[in-house]
């Protein structure tokens, strides 16, 4: 591909090429050397070889460089003992914070990889661990996530941290791209979005920024996207003109005044083609506010036509047509769009007939902010407008996706977890939480009857709270991280794990008193096993409990593999069904807090968000492999039935899966005689 | 490498992992003798390793040598000035020759060294021990009168340096009175020297049955800052004058093999100035820019000049000739930040796009507040340049000092 900036190049091309093959040469000499070093003398070897390349990469033109010599870097032992030398197991997401890393060791390396894994999906380099097609696979994927670093300049936080650093990730970026074409690139994009989407979200900003990539990328004439990129039609309509009067994305006050001279035919068109917008993709353009608040002085029927309601909907509308009134005037605005689906939601969930639910919306009306929570919220989302209203946005989305709530890159899943759980099964609490936090900064919650302050416990489990949270999250997560370490701390010296007394009385009293731990606290050996599955089938498993569908969200806890199916860490997620999926396997629906459910936990365990009968935002499996990924449940004591009399070919099955994964090295001694152990065939 | 059972058995003294690695790639065996923290490593990565805790010399240092010698090692090197005379003892042992010990007691204090070398008609500058303040400030006046200055008029610096620590290590510029309150009482006594207005320069002479088997003269741009080899070729006019210089040396220490790294002035006028030297490895990674532009591993010909079974010829097949083989200039520039409050490292983008640049050991910050440098050699890191010009070299690192490394 001939672009006109390469032909600028060529212009300055005698100076700059004879530096690059200088350059070239150094690099030579510093991967001799280490190639040349024994094991032990390599590590003292590997700063000069990571800044040589530092260097080449910055060149116009060194990436291409570096990529020739990809097989040469690997076996001079640049990756050794690091996590890039068993490239199979790379996640793509953790590509960006490499990239976006201060430490010019970690971006080179990062660099370095990606061009071997360029070199080897282009069948240049044989790799022992990884085929072309996985390589392929692999960076058109992290090419997708990282698509910001093909078409951006670097932005003011990043030549802030990264200095002139910041053109390594461009530079790489633009080569892979020529190398294995836009096209695969925008399909695969478009592909993970919808992926996403399904999931339904609260937070859209990385999504929206997504498709803005998107629709920059088609408006260029010099991208070349051949004929991919069709799928991205609805996404990039959804946002910036899904209607017939705002088409051109004519601008938010053009399309207002147009709006004006519209007659109701005209009008009952716009509200339409937002509403199957918004319903299509959980996205909300910044025109459907406009139109909204317009709709407001129509009749009630274009409102519910343009929220997209069903009959349920519609009902809750008209029955609380006031509050509805209040909470658009008070929360929908250009600026906060994804307030109309939320409302939409909560309408549609009915848990507006709820007693306290509507006057606690009231309530949320009128609440008054503390500075503190004012202060988060303007520096977390801008001042755009008011925190208030911003605030107001995310109770509505909350209340409308309780599976939406994700934890951001913070260590809080119990607390994302406690709010899901709580918009989900008790939306009126969760209102009163919001209240407390943002108003008095301040939640008290009873540990065993002993009060817990929020302002007087010292530390939560985040060390950092970050920024990237829903409005809710952003000020109610400190204070439940705060007091669900303090609760962890008064069960000091219990015996065992202190989820057991933690989250009945953290998350609320439906939780299960009755508490089965697979995992012996003391030594991390597995204990019991074939009791706890017994138990767990017979608690949650229709065929075992007496065709009990569960009742209320039950919290538990899972041991995370990586898609090698090695222990990542233990997770909190809740169980909020278990029934037959479309094809007829029984499957548990799971709330995930993590931002992204999908997930591939190896040994053929992958996650599904969609396609198994999923609501939208729930996580599914077959209830084997849940099982087999499961530490922690919570039953009622009092409806303890008998263990369930499962066939052991089952049990061996699920067994089977937790001693290839998490469980290998957790094996006690006297199970290794009956089992042939983790090196066993899959 | 193949280790040829004819050829000497090595003991390294002191940990230092170029030298493993260089002993790793020749044809000797060899052990490291190190302490015991050096032990696990040294399971982990399979290298020979007997353990020792170099403190003072005291009643069990036989034992190291009577360890080393029913291993049948040949000879012991030195690698850090701590270990030089441990190397003194145990080659007094290993090699039968107890005046080794001697001479190592004589090459690790700095004023016995250079009584030495005045009785061996070497020129030395105006030196004298100090215990206390008072004899500092006794000594700066001293010398400053003798170069009849009058009151008002600037001082000549002195020079302090401890007895037995290795180059740099603790050397102090002493220009007023006032200034000799800075000087912590634990680091006297000290060693002080008039400051010799001229050109310093080091040397590394590589010496085998008492005969200079190879010598490098190595130019310091500034003294603790920058230094390349080989010297440019105004220095290196009087390589006849300087090899006849550690002629006298050899003699006066009576130094039958090994490395020695002295160090000199040249001033005005030509005359040498001995200032002190060291048996063992120079510092500033010099022995890295002696491999940079000749291709061979210092290390290796440490370990062939000290063992006992090496023969000349092959002494003299090892060593490529002086200045004719080298392939150009290496130099490199230690880094001390310039500000007082840094908060990264920043390589200057005139250094890095500079043809001479090669590689850096430099590292961020871990502090922001930084000392005020009280010694040389208290560098933060070194940057290494290559090139063919000894002049354009010399220029490039006298224009590093004013560059900011750390902002």
């Amino acid at each position: 591909m001939t672009t006109h900036r390469q032909t600028q190049d060529t212009s300055a091309l005698p100076a700059a090429s004879e530096k690059l093959a200088g350059l070239c040469s150094k690099l030579d000499d510093a991967i001799t050397l280490l190639a040349d070093a024994r094991e032990f003398a390599k590590p003292g070897k590997l700063p000069r070889v990571l800044d040589t390349a530092r260097r080449v990469l910055l060149q116009e033109g060194g990436a291409a460089e570096v990529e020739r010599r990809s097989q040469v870097f690997e076996e001079a032992g640049v990756f050794l003992g690091s996590d890039w030398e068993t490239p199979q197991y790379l996640v793509p997401s953790l590509t960006t914070h490499a990239l976006k890393s201060p430490d010019p060791s970690m971006v080179v390396i990062e660099a370095l990889s990606e061009l071997r894994l360029l070199a080897v999906a282009k069948g240049e380099y044989l790799h022992p661990q990884i085929s072309a097609e996985q390589a392929h696979h692999y960076l058109t994927q992290v090419m997708a996530i990282n698509l910001w670093l093909l078409f951006g300049a670097p932005s003011e936080a990043e030549r802030e941290t990264q200095g002139r650093l910041a053109q390594i990730p461009r530079h790489l970026f633009r080569h892979l791209a020529e190398r294995i074409g836009y096209e695969h690139i925008i399909d695969r994009l478009i592909d993970e979005i919808w992926r996403i989407l399904q999931q339904r979200p609260i937070q859209v900003e990385p999504v929206k920024a997504m498709i803005t990539q998107i629709a920059i990328c088609q408006a260029n004439p010099e991208i070349d996207l051949g004929a991919s990129g069709q799928g991205a039609d609805r996404l990039v309509s959804s946002l910036y003109g899904p209607t017939r009067a705002c088409r051109e994305d004519p601008g938010v006050e053009a399309y207002r005044e147009r709006l004006a001279s519209m007659d109701s035919a005209a009008l009952q068109g716009e509200a339409t083609g937002f509403a199957r917008a918004m319903h299509d993709t959980g996205l909300v353009s910044p025109y459907h506010p406009v139109l909204l608040r317009h709709l407001l002085d129509y009749g009630d029927h274009l409102l519910a036509e343009a929220l997209g309601l069903s009959a349920t909907g519609r009902d809750c509308l008209l029955c609380y047509r006031e509050l509805v009134s209040a909470l658009i005037r008070g929360g929908v605005h250009p600026a906060t769009p994804q307030a109309v689906y939320g409302l939409a939601l909560l309408l549609e969930r009915g848990i507006l007939y709820q007693p306290p639910v509507a006057p606690a919306m009231w309530r949320q009306l009128g609440l008054t902010l503390s500075e503190w929570s004012q202060a988060r919220l303007n520096l977390a989302f801008g001042e755009a407008i008011s925190p208030r209203a911003r605030l107001l946005e995310g109770v509505l989305c909350m209340l409308g996706q309780p599976l939406g709530v994700g934890q951001g890159n913070n260590p809080t899943c119990q607390s994302a977890r406690a709010l899901s759980m709580w918009a989900y099964n008790d939306p009126d609490y969760l209102l009163q939480m919001v209240a407390w936090a943002a108003r008095d900064d301040e939640i008290i919650m009873h540990f065993e009857g002993q009060p817990i302050s929020s302002m007087a416990s010292s530390g939560g489990v985040a060390q950092a709270l970050r920024m990237d949270l829903d409005p809710v999250s952003l000020i109610v997560v400190p204070h439940l991280d705060r007091i669900y370490a303090e609760m962890g701390r008064r069960c000091i010296g219990r015996e065992g794990d202190p989820h057991r007394w933690v989250n009945p009385e953290f998350h609320g009293w439906w939780s299960g008193r009755g508490f089965r731990i697979n995992v012996d606290v003391a030594s991390g050996q597995l204990q019991e096993l074939d009791t706890f599955l017994r138990h767990f089938y017979a608690s949650y498993h229709p065929y075992y409990n007496g065709n009990q569908p569960l009742i209320h969200p039950q919290p538990a806890g899972i041991a995370v593999t990586d898609s090698a199916a090695r222990f990542i860490g233990w997770h909190a997620i809740t169980v909020l069904r278990v029934s037959l999926d479309p094809s007829d396997v029984m499957r548990v629906y799971f709330y995930n807090p993590n931002n992204d459910s999908g997930q591939d936990w190896g040994d053929g365990v992958k996650v599904s968000t969609a396609g198994c009968g999923e609501r939208a935002g729930e996580a599914s499996l077959p209830f084997e492999q849940f099982a087999s990924r499961l530490y922690i449940f919570h039953y009622d004591p009092l409806e303890r039935g008998e263990l369930a009399q499962i066939t052991q070919a089952e049990l061996d099955r699920v067994i089977g899966y937790i001693h290839r994964s998490w469980g290998a090295d957790r094996i006690p001694p006297t199970d290794l005689q009956a089992d042939a152990g983790p090196t066993g065939a899959p | 490498m193949k280790k040829d059972p004819n050829k000497g058995y090595i003991a390294l003294l002191g940990w230092s992992l170029n030298a493993i690695e260089a002993a790793e790639n020749f044809d000797r065996r060899y052990v490291v003798v190190a302490p015991e923290w050096a032990e696990e490593y040294c399971q982990k990565h399979d290298i020979p390793y007997v353990p020792w805790n170099f403190e003072r010399l005291n009643d069990r240092s036989l034992e190291i040598a009577h360890t080393l010698q029913e291993m049948k090692v040949d000879v012991a090197i030195p690698l850090f000035e701590e270990t030089v005379e441990w190397a003194g003892a145990i080659n007094s042992v290993l090699l039968d020759n107890p005046r080794l010990y001697g001479q190592s007691l004589l090459l690790r204090d700095k004023a016995l060294m250079k009584r030495r070398a005045q009785l061996g008609g070497i020129r030395v500058g105006i030196f004298e021990e100090a215990h206390d303040k008072e004899d500092v400030v006794r000594f700066l006046k001293r010398v400053n009168q003798t170069l009849l200055k009058l009151d008002g008029d600037p001082n000549d610096p002195i020079h302090l340096k401890a007895f037995d620590k290795a180059g740099c290590l603790g050397h102090r510029v002493i220009r007023t009175p006032d200034e000799v309150d800075t000087i912590p009482d634990e680091e006297f006594p000290v060693l002080m020297e008039s400051h010799l207005d001229g050109w310093e320069f080091a040397v590394e002479a590589w010496i085998h049955d008492g005969k200079i088997a190879f010598l490098n003269i190595s130019e310091y741009v500034t003294l603790g800052y920058s230094v390349f080899v080989p010297a440019s070729p105004e220095l290196e006019q009087y390589r006849p004058q300087i090899t006849a210089q550690i002629e006298k040396l050899i003699k006066a220490f009576d130094i039958e093999f090994g490395l020695i790294h002295p160090e000199y002035f040249v001033t005005s006028d030509g005359e040498m100035y001995f200032g002190e030297v060291a048996y063992r490895p120079p510092g500033f990674k010099v022995f890295e820019l002696l491999e940079r532009v000749y291709g061979f591993n210092a290390y290796q010909a440490s370990m062939l000049v000290f063992d006992p079974k090496s023969t000349p010829e092959e002494v003299a097949a090892f060593f490529p000739q002086e200045i004719v083989d080298a392939d150009g200039f290496a130099g490199c520039f230690g880094v001390y930040p310039r500000r007082r409050v840094v908060s990264k490292l920043e390589i200057p983008e005139e250094v890095e796009d500079d043809p001479y640049f090669e590689s850096h050991e430099l590292t961020p910050p871990v502090e922001e507040t930084v000392t005020k440098r009280t010694a040389f050699g208290t560098h933060w890191g070194l940057v290494y340049f290559k090139g063919d010009e000894a002049a354009r070299m010399k220029e490039l690192l006298k224009h590093m000092e004013e560059l900011d490394f750390y902002v």
